[in-house]
């Protein structure tokens, strides 16, 4: 079969109560990918980004990651291989940055203390925030928790990277440092899905965008493909608003 | 006014009278300790049981602590102890300290189940799903992340729980328990010092100096918890 498939949903039904959201989602992502998931609020986008990695439990549907299918079972040990980025940044509260870097790592036994240490030092010297390393979240400012928040899922080496609307809690001027980060990720070959109202920077950044509208998908296709030439009356009407 | 403070000195210079108050201190102290470890003890485990993620093996677990805290909720106290003594240990010679603790025991369990429960969920929600995220394991979350942050949260009603058991306990003189109440009722008692005003102000003051103490040590508790929040404002 596909060879770099990371990611493989088939049918994904996801209910909450009789609400429901999600309605049947086929969708595959290839390493390397950049895939911007657009659409109208309430339309079940940030849900799909979430059914990923079990974060919501699907209804029902098959999501398989590098061919193995996500049960109850294993899906821990999966999460490891999908990191994601919240809205609100869920920087663990109790914790100094540092102590945020390297609780999952040596929880889950990956590394010894001394190495994950080391290495949350240089991301965080990469990010200009190594002398934040000893202080607790609620003295940093919105865009450095956000990419205190990637840096962390950085840490266990995903294959892929969920964004859950990354910028929408943020200043301006933070929404800027944050998704300078998120491009330097791509840049580096990362493989990425992200949830985000930011349209300039989806199409600059994205390799495919995926819209969705009442749980969903009605259009997919290149940033150019999209933005310029967009299929279906819904597309066009929701572009007709953004843009 | 005279007469009260002779009616003082009197009090303190007889030492029958001194001692009374003394072993009624002691044994609504004794009661008092124990009830809270208790309801401490059976408190956590059912906050846990409730506030855990629902499944098929717990949903009889989660019921039973649901009608357990909304029976003992629901009742009053003094009902609660007169069962406990006169129809589920209403054995001859069965030690009533020890029915007089488990009353209140399970009296404030259901009461501390509440208050850690409310801590528990006043944890953000992001907490746990940042750590799930991270395929950190339930036990983990919770030892982690969720329980230092839900602590904060849980100490002052904690501190309040155990105030009001400690002042509770002397409802225990309705069952004929010497208790610090019933100590002041017994000397100010016509065979004693036939004066009820100076006993009973005295034990009042040591109910205060009691409680005044623990609010002072949950306090003191609470600052240090609160300790990190201000380091990391800096």
């Amino acid at each position: 079969m596909e060879q770099n498939t990371d990611l493989k949903i088939k049918n994904l039904h996801k209910s909450f109560g009789k609400n429901k959201v999600l309605n049947g989602i086929d969708f595959e992502l290839k390493e390397g990918e950049r895939v911007v998931v657009l659409g109208p609020s309430g339309s079940g986008k940030s849900t799909f980004l979430r059914c990923i990695n079990w974060m919501e439990e699907p209804t029902s549907g098959e999501i398989y990651l590098d061919g193995e299918l996500v049960t109850e079972k294993n899906v821990r040990r999966i999460r490891r291989n999908i990191g994601m980025v919240f809205q609100h940044f869920n920087l663990i509260n109790n914790l100094t940055v540092m102590d945020n870097l390297i609780l999952a790592p040596m929880k889950l036994k990956l590394m010894k203390r001394a190495a994950a240490e080391k290495r949350a030092k240089q991301l965080l010297k990469h990010i200009g925030l190594l002398d934040k390393a000893d202080s607790f979240p609620a003295s940093l400012s919105g865009g450095q928790k956000q990419r205190v928040a990637i840096v962390r899922a950085m840490m266990l080496s995903p294959e892929v990277l969920l964004f859950d609307e990354p910028t929408s809690a943020l200043d301006p001027e933070s929404i800027g440092d944050v998704l300078s980060l998120i491009r330097e990720l791509a840049d580096r070959g990362m493989t990425i899905m992200i949830v985000t109202h930011e349209m300039s920077f989806a199409k600059e950044i994205a390799t495919r965008i995926v819209f969705i509208d009442k749980g969903k998908i009605i259009e997919e296709g290149t940033p150019k493909e999209f933005f310029s030439h967009p299929k279906t009356p819904r597309v066009k009407e929701f572009l007709k608003k953004v843009l | 006014m005279n007469d009260f403070f002779s009616k003082i000195g009197e009090l303190f210079s007889t030492s029958s009278y001194i001692d009374s108050l003394l072993h009624g201190f002691l044994l609504t102290m004794q009661i008092a300790y124990f009830a809270i470890l208790i309801g401490v003890f059976l408190g956590t485990i059912i906050a846990l049981i409730d506030t855990a993620k629902p499944s098929k093996w717990l949903a009889i677990p989660k019921f039973i602590c649901k009608v357990y805290t909304t029976i003992i909720r629901g009742t009053p106290m003094a009902l609660q102890l007169f069962i406990m003594f006169f129809v589920i240990f209403a054995i001859k010679g069965f030690p009533s300290i020890i029915t007089a603790i488990l009353a209140f025991g399970l009296n404030s369990a259901a009461y501390t189940a509440e208050v850690i429960r409310g801590g528990i969920l006043s944890v953000d929600k992001g907490q746990t799903e940042a750590g799930l995220a991270l395929g950190l394991s339930r036990y983990t979350i919770f030892m982690k992340i969720v329980a230092p942050q839900a602590i904060k949260n849980i100490i002052p009603a904690l501190g309040n729980e155990i105030i009001t058991v400690i002042k509770e306990t002397a409802i225990v003189s309705m069952v004929g328990m010497y208790d610090l109440n019933m100590a002041a009722k017994d000397i100010g008692s016509g065979q004693n010092m036939a004066s009820y005003l100076v006993p009973m102000v005295v034990a009042a003051l040591f109910y205060l100096a009691t409680i005044y103490l623990i609010t002072f040590i949950v306090q003191r508790v609470e600052k240090s918890l609160r300790k990190s929040d201000l380091r990391a404002e800096k």
